[in-house]
């Protein structure tokens, strides 16, 4: 029998679509896109085109569209270049981050705090996805500050109120910035809508290429490169442009988001059903963040009584079910996950595996990871 | 056919015993344990537990066509592996981590994870053989007796053994590459690592140093003779292990040996290599993979990885056994194993507490 992917929130196949568009740009569309002739023209048009699809989507100018090589690299020039930017003369910058954002956030802000470069707030979010109104309140006081929260959290899918807080961030004259990577096509996002200042998404998680991701600046925010060299992307990523990527990523925005509603929809119909089906078929097992509002693609599920939670994800990828626990680190080996200890305390003692969903999710797959489960956790169970 | 978890390490053993299991029709599961944290260790490429160990385990699993994991054990290894060895030094005794690590944190680990992976059988590339019996299993010594690694494992859980592979403890290392080349497989012509892992500069003073902070092992002492006259001062005796001549300075018209290290007065006794000569040996925490013995047995001592064995008779077997050796040895060093053994049958052994001579020998 064929495996299962259910692991979307980790990385998503190419679609087909996105592979046409990108495959001209290369071999035959290959100029770089600052030379003069009609080569560089040619690659120069199809990287406008795809800044333009791009702002569009997300209802950006775009102006305001910049192309990086992927979302850690998004997160970071948002983080390390405001607070460079907002530096210079002496003063020391506030950045707040929840304590569920992804490691591309949260570490860039810590290295900010270590070097002395900034002063670092946690924002601690409860269960049912409220934002501690008491560290935000302390934060915006500062000046400046800059306020990162993600606006669906990769682990559990939970979507944070991004709104009420970039509202609350310009109200105090502060600067919003959103990890959107799990938010484009599975949420309505629409940067007219949330008065959020900077936003990072990437490419692959929406069947986009890798390494290719954007951040959208809203005019009048200021941020300084990272890396130094050329006048590309209007020198706040230098080197020469990615076009296929630029190219690949802009179609696969495009169409997540013209399919947004139906697919929204229908996964959350898998999800609902998946969930119960576990929870009446697995004692001890609970939705994590069930309470809060959820993106469609996620489902975590927390198991009691299973000590190794990374043999469990193990388990189930021998019996043909692809899905993770928190995260991936460098070599492979699990690890206990941020953000459910910041959800459920240190103590917690539930294994967690992540389920996601993707445009390619049927109701078989869904069945068979339910068997899957509950055949891998009675054996576990029973040692 | 049965799954099988396999430890691979990346080295070019336990690749072709994944490689052999795959051949023989067993469904296999590869592992590597990352066994410590690699970010506090420099960008040091020669250790196979490393990170490039995970990699090229993950390269072979790949042309393989086996999954492959990574066993995170860093919690269980510092505590039952990195611990131990710095509180033995401390303590003026010279650890066997590896040893150790086999018994306490490796094939524990092996045997739970495979348990919940549904694999029947555990397999690593270590050159021994087994044979599985049906009162019990008995670990052999392996066919290549320059490679023979049964000495390391003495402490595996007898439980453990009746669900063990060695599928490489019938070949020699030369047929090892050999078979390793003819497969293709991208570890064949990788040296082998002798160091220990979470020492992958071989200078374990270093590690002393970071987890003690200032402790009497490091500090300088008193170099004395059995007489108790003082020849001389070293900088710490977490140094020194017995039989060791290097770092004692000269000056003595006869080479001198580490005979003894006494944490208690921080003295580092040396004395002649006939000094050094011992023929009772004391051996705590042991582990039986078959029946204990009984006073009078007669078996086979190895007292350390290298050195032939020697008649052990059982003297005593209480919350220690004593042995008593056929002919006096060199170096009988506290910490290190005592390993038994009938012939190429592996019984058991434990930790060597201290050793004496007895009037056979003489006073020196």
């Amino acid at each position: 029998m064929d495996p299962v992917y259910l692991d979307h929130a980790a990385t998503t196949p190419l679609r087909e679509e996105v592979v046409e568009a990108m495959a001209p740009f290369g071999a035959r569309t290959f100029g770089n896109p600052s030379s003069v002739h009609r080569w560089g023209r040619a690659a120069h048009a199809a990287l406008e085109d795809a800044r333009a699809e791009l702002a569009h989507a997300i209802g950006a100018k775009p102006a305001e569209v910049f192309f990086v090589r992927g979302g850690t690299e998004s997160d970071n020039i948002a983080i390390l270049g405001w607070c460079e930017s907002h530096s210079a003369d002496g003063t020391t910058p506030t950045i707040a981050v929840s304590t569920l954002e992804h490691h591309a956030v949260l570490a860039a802000a810590e290295s900010a705090q270590r070097s002395g470069r900034a002063r670092l707030v946690k924002l601690h979010v409860s269960l049912d996805g409220k934002l501690s109104p008491d560290a935000l309140r302390v934060a915006l006081a500062a000046k400046p500050t800059l306020v990162s929260v993600m606006w669906v959290n990769n682990e559990t899918g939970m979507i944070l109120p991004i709104g009420e807080v970039a509202r609350a961030a310009v109200e105090a004259g502060a600067t919003m910035h959103t990890d959107a990577a799990q938010a484009i096509g599975k949420v309505r996002v629409d940067v007219r809508e949330v008065p959020v200042a900077m936003l990072s998404a990437t490419g692959h998680k929406l069947q986009g290429p890798k390494g290719v991701g954007l951040l959208f600046v809203r005019e009048g925010t200021s941020v300084a490169p990272l890396i130094h060299g050329g006048g590309q992307e209007r020198r706040l990523r230098p080197g020469t442009e990615d076009v296929a990527g630029a190219v690949g990523l802009a179609l696969a925005v495009r169409l997540a988001v013209q399919e947004m509603e139906s697919e929204a929809r229908r996964l959350s119909a898998l999800r609902e059903r998946f969930g119960c089906d576990l929870l009446a078929r697995i004692p001890g097992s609970r939705i994590n963040a069930g309470v809060a509002l959820r993106a469609p693609h996620v489902l975590s599920v927390g198991i009691a009584g299973i000590e190794d939670g990374a043999a469990l994800l193990m388990a189930l990828d021998l019996e043909g079910i692809a899905v993770s626990g928190g995260s991936a680190c460098l070599s492979g080996a699990a690890k206990r996950s941020h953000v459910m200890a910041a959800l459920y305390g240190e103590s917690d003692d539930h294994a967690t595996i992540r389920f996601s969903f993707g445009r390619s999710t049927t109701l078989e797959d869904i069945e068979r990871a339910a068997q899957a489960t509950v055949r891998v956790v009675e054996r576990m169970r029973a040692g | 056919m049965s799954r099988v978890l396999v430890a691979m390490s990346g080295g070019v053993d336990s690749s072709l015993a994944a490689a052999l299991l795959v051949e023989a029709g067993h469904e296999v599961v590869g592992v590597t344990m990352k066994t410590f944290c690699y970010s506090e260790t420099p960008a040091l490429s020669k250790t196979c537990c490393g990170l490039d160990g995970i990699t090229d385990a993950k390269r072979v699993a790949a042309e393989l066509g086996i999954p492959h994991f990574v066993f995170d054990v860093e919690e269980d290894f510092t505590r039952d592996v990195i611990d131990d060895f710095v509180s033995e030094y401390a303590q003026g005794r010279t650890p066997n981590p590896c040893v150790r690590c086999n018994g306490h944190t490796k094939f524990r680990d092996l045997m739970a994870r495979g348990r919940a992976l549904g694999c029947d059988r555990i397999a690593s590339g270590h050159y021994v053989r087994i044979e599985h019996g049906v009162e019990r299993s008995t670990i052999l010594r392996g066919r290549d007796s320059q490679k023979d690694q049964a000495y390391f494992l003495w402490g595996l859980p007898p439980a453990l053994l009746p669900r063990l592979l060695f599928p490489v403890g019938e070949l020699t290392k030369p047929e090892v590459r050999a078979r390793a080349r003819e497969l293709g497989l991208v570890t064949a012509d990788k040296p082998e690592s002798q160091e220990i892992c979470f020492v992958p500069t071989g200078d374990y003073r270093d590690l002393l140093e970071k987890r003690l902070g200032s402790h009497p092992a490091l500090e300088p002492g008193p170099v004395v003779r059995r007489s108790g006259e003082v020849v001389g001062e070293h900088r710490g005796y977490a140094g020194f292990t017995v039989g060791q001549r290097k770092g004692l300075g000269g000056g003595s018209p006869e080479p001198m040996f580490v005979l003894e290290v006494r944490p208690a007065t921080r003295e580092v006794v040396v004395g002649t290599r006939d000094e050094l000569l011992q023929d009772e040996v004391v051996v705590g925490e042991t582990n039986w993979h078959g029946p204990v013995p009984a006073v009078g047995d007669v078996l086979e001592v190895q007292l350390r990885h290298r050195s032939p064995p020697v008649g052990a008779t059982v003297e005593e077997v209480s919350a220690s056994v004593v042995l008593s050796l056929a002919e006096p040895r060199a170096a009988i060093t506290p910490g290190q194993s005592a390993v038994l053994f009938q012939g190429d049958r592996l019984a058991g052994g434990g930790r060597i507490v201290r050793a004496g001579r007895t009037a056979r020998v003489g006073t020196p």
